[in-house]
């Protein structure tokens, strides 16, 4: 599942369109006691023994093409990274908090001496028999540092290896701080040693370029290089053997990988558009479906002969209050103790008024949860089950906004400022799926009933580009709005509210949250116990100041035919996927 | 009222028109019973606007537009918790069907015949004015509308309708009407033109009447026929033209429900094929709604044309 592993943080963007599901009632006799629960499994319950000779095939449902760039150092896609994967084997593992853990390569990390361990498995060899070495790690790391490479990689975790700037810059001619040991053991030096280097998608590289492919073509050429996109040499179960641009892809079984041989003779990808995916499925066409818009879940969730996986993602939804601005001169967040939702009680009023729980179970059918804090469950050591977070309490709202002095003055049923004016909340909120208009229209609704005058920024639903445009820019049109985050493998949120986060929307800064921000990035949180512990320290003093108020988790589900055995969607497996993959029948 | 015009060319038709008044409204009247489809088609729209104008008094509209996520896409006939029956079930915000048709219609209609009103209005006058004029002054105002008639006014409208910050049912007709009303002066200038030629106000002019008593006294009420004729079929296209824009996403805003946005939701695939009872009056209203005033108004056109009249 490599293409989560995200470094940093992204905007959720379609985020609702992703997740918008509708109902329909199941059952008609009683349909509103009904509980709309999910207990996805995120494996399939077949168990039984994969047959020989059989071809899996896999649909990517999906209203792009992809661009057909198979290597991680220059794919910026996440549909390519998806046609990619039963080829492209990460050299890690992930555990049950996505820190990183030995897969292909074992990992050590040193932080005393802020190093980490690299040792490749003696059998680690390309699909062309050659084998994986210590030098293929250094090359990848000199391809993204290199001068001539312009894709994303070359970030904030990549040159935090020492000596890596100085090669970029051209005044060394090797990275200082990769050292080889010896042809299957690497050591990287690191500037400073952070939590978040233990997590996937950190400053540890999980790709590796094979140097024999590669040497002789210029760092500038390689992207378009039938390296990259014609056959890709990689150590992962499957190889690529032919590729047909925009539609699909096919693999065959390496020969020379590490485990044990895979189990399948072949593996067909194909590109599903999003609009004949549900037909499809019912035609039973593809043993998984990949990427399926929940908006209509009720229509293939009990297609016959398939299993519907699924598990929370690494993503929550939000309330934020604009709370300042952004100081681009100081690249910092300023904030306005006198902006309209500087008031905690009125914020934490805005929480409790609204029903998540319902959102979650009604409007969304289930395949969102209630979220109580920023932490999502995915990193199960950090996140705190038991903490309760924001409830649908409208009396509470209501004591807690009389308290403010938000009171309703001339009696027409909305509360007034303190000062008595008139006192109108603007909401912004994001244009995306069916269900974005009546989810808007109840949370305007919820909080009219505790006497505050919502309305929507600008009168409708904004465009999805627009919107994040508008935040950015700290539009004075925008009280309130509702987005989401994807946090990728690594839970510190640091980037996302901190004072010189440019991706702290809110604006909100202050002293005690900057304090607790850093905590989390501090050498102490390389503790389990102690990062749990802060992690909900800073959790407490978010839910106090309320300048977010995280509303919904959501599922991700993945239709599965009964006939395929070893699929798995957990992020923290012990080993690759694909390696299980098998099928039991011949039919679907 | 045509006869006045044919009063002063032709002889022979004056005297009959003298021995037999064909005054508008039984000319009318005596078309429609002719005409059994158009009575039909008369009695429905009637129905139709008693209904929606009606049942828009008696609702009220914060208790059909409230979110009910609780009943969410009920079946015709399902009851809520409270017992409320959904005589049509609801939609994706759990609203009632039934209701959001009322106000749906009434304010889908509203906003077609303000249109026409207002369209009707601006485009007479122009009309008017151009075409007796002519000269200099039939030439500016006839470039100006030509080219507000080269805008792609579809576009236009869209955007305008983006950037127009809190609009409404009245900012909606007020945009539309803004570009709509160039065909109807152009029409009526044409009108105007041909009828201004004639000897009665030729004659008129020669006995020193001010031009605009010509205008509205002498020239208005024989272009009338046209302007009925073309009010009704307006009507249609303009109804035609909110519930579109709405349809697309550029229309009403959401807490006023149109016809347009009912039948947005057969955008969802989802909806289309599994949820019928959502989208589908509002189409059907839609179609009855546009088929009656459709034959209304030919039935309107034929009664103020000699030739094609039925009775």
């Amino acid at each position: 599942m490599k293409k989560k592993i995200v470094s940093g943080l992204i905007t959720v963007a379609g985020f609702s369109l992703i997740l918008a599901a509708c109902s329909n009632k199941i059952d008609e006799t009683q349909p509103t006691e009904e509980k709309k629960e999910h207990k996805f499994s995120p494996a399939v319950k077949n168990k039984g023994e994969a047959i020989t000779g059989q071809t899996l095939e896999i649909a990517q449902v999906s209203s792009n093409d992809f661009t057909g760039v198979f290597s991680r150092t220059f794919a910026t896609n996440a549909l390519d990274s998806s046609f990619f994967e039963p080829a492209d084997e990460p050299l890690f593992t992930y555990d049950e908090d996505l820190r990183v853990r030995d897969g292909a390569a074992a990992i050590k990390f040193d932080e005393k001496q802020k190093q980490v361990h690299l040792t490749l498995r003696d059998n680690l060899k390309w699909n062309d028999g050659e084998e994986v070495t210590a030098d293929d790690i250094i090359f990848t790391y000199e391809i993204i540092a290199d001068k001539d490479y312009n894709g994303v990689r070359y970030n904030n975790n990549i040159r935090n290896i020492v000596g890596i700037e100085e090669f970029h810059d051209g005044k060394a001619v090797t990275i200082s701080g990769i050292e080889k040991i010896n042809d299957k053991e690497v050591v990287i030096t690191y500037k400073e040693f952070t939590p978040s280097m233990l997590q996937g998608g950190g400053s540890v590289w999980s790709s590796v370029m094979p140097k024999h492919v590669f040497e002789d073509i210029p760092v500038k050429d390689m992207e378009a290089s039938d390296a990259v996109r014609k056959n890709p040499v990689t150590f992962g179960p499957y190889y690529v053997s032919k590729v047909i641009p925009g539609e699909s892809v096919e693999f065959l079984p390496n020969k020379y990988y590490y485990g044990e041989q895979p189990k399948l003779d072949k593996i067909v990808m194909k590109k599903v558009p999003t609009a004949s995916a549900t037909a499809s499925i019912a035609a039973k066409e593809y043993d998984i479906y990949v990427g399926m818009q929940t908006a209509e879940y009720t229509s293939w969730q009990n297609s016959e002969g398939y299993d519907i996986l699924g598990q929370q993602q690494t993503s929550y939804s939000y309330i934020g209050f604009k709370l300042g601005h952004w100081d681009a001169e100081a690249s910092k967040n300023k904030y306005n103790p006198e902006a309209k939702m500087a008031n905690k009680e009125l914020r934490q009023a805005i929480g409790y008024a609204i029903d998540n729980e319902t959102i979650a179970t009604q409007l969304y059918n289930g395949l969102q949860v209630r979220a109580n804090s920023l932490i999502v469950p995915a990193f199960t050591s950090l996140h705190d089950d038991t903490f309760e977070g924001f409830t649908y309490n409208p009396e509470k709202a209501n004591e807690l906004l009389d308290q403010a002095g938000y009171k309703d003055i001339n009696d027409d049923g909305i509360r007034e400022d303190p000062e008595g004016n008139p006192f109108k909340i603007n909401f912004a909120f994001r244009d995306g799926g069916d269900t974005a208009q009546a989810l808007a229209e109840y949370y305007i609704q919820q909080w009219s009933e505790v006497g505050l005058d919502v309305e929507l920024t600008s009168g409708r639903l904004i465009e999805v580009n627009s919107f994040y445009e508008m935040l950015e820019n700290d539009d004075p049109k925008i009280d309130m709005y509702q987005a989401g985050w994807s946090t990728g493998f690594d839970p510190n949120p640091t980037g996302l509210y901190s004072e010189n986060g440019a991706f702290n929307y809110t604006r909100f800064v202050s002293e005690k949250n900057e304090e607790l921000l850093n905590a989390l990035s501090s050498t102490e949180a390389l503790d389990p116990a102690k990062a749990k512990q802060l992690y909900s320290d800073w959790q407490a003093y978010v839910f106090d100041e309320a300048y977010v108020i995280p509303t919904t988790y959501a599922y991700e589900v993945v239709p599965v035919s009964d006939r395929v055995t070893g699929y798995d969607i957990s992020r923290d497996l012990d080993h690759y996927v694909y390696a299980d993959l098998g099928v039991t029948a011949e039919k679907r | 009222m045509g006869g006045l015009s044919r009063m002063s060319t032709e002889q022979t038709e004056q005297q009959e028109a003298v021995s037999i008044p064909p005054t508008g409204i039984r000319m009318i009247a005596r078309e429609f019973k002719k005409d059994k489809l158009a009575m039909f088609s008369l009695t429905v729209l009637i129905f139709i606007l008693l209904f929606a104008f009606i049942g828009a008094m008696i609702l009220d509209q914060d208790v059909v537009t409230k979110i009910n996520i609780l009943d969410r896409f009920a079946r015709p006939g399902d009851s809520s918790m409270t017992g409320h029956k959904y005589l049509l079930g609801t939609d994706e915000g759990g609203r009632d069907i039934f209701g959001l048709l009322v106000f749906g219609a009434r304010n889908s209609i509203f906003i077609g015949f303000s249109i026409t009103i207002i369209t009707s209005i601006i485009g007479v006058f122009v009309g008017l004015i151009a075409g007796y004029y002519g000269g200099i002054i039939d030439s500016i105002i006839m470039r100006i509308v030509d080219f507000i008639m080269i805008l792609p006014i579809m576009l236009i409208i869209i955007v305008l309708v983006t950037i127009v910050p809190r609009y409404n049912a009245l900012t909606l007709v007020w945009i539309m009407s803004a570009f709509y009303w160039v065909g109807k002066a152009r029409l009526f200038r044409a009108k105007t033109l041909s009828e201004s030629r004639r000897d009665y106000i030729s004659a008129s002019k020669t006995l020193g009447s001010s031009n605009f008593k010509i205008i509205f006294r002498e020239l208005l009420p024989n272009v009338s026929s046209l302007i009925i004729t073309n009010l009704t079929m307006n009507f249609a296209a303009n109804i035609g033209i909110e519930t579109s824009l709405t349809f697309l996403g550029f229309g009403l805003p959401s807490k006023t429900p149109s016809l347009g946005t009912l039948t947005a939701y057969a955008n969802n695939s989802e909806t289309l094929a599994n949820r019928p009872w959502t989208w589908v009056p509002a189409a059907l209203l839609i179609l009855v709604l546009m088929l009656s005033i459709n034959y209304v108004g030919q039935a309107l056109r034929r009664s103020s044309d000699a030739r094609q009249r039925l009775g």
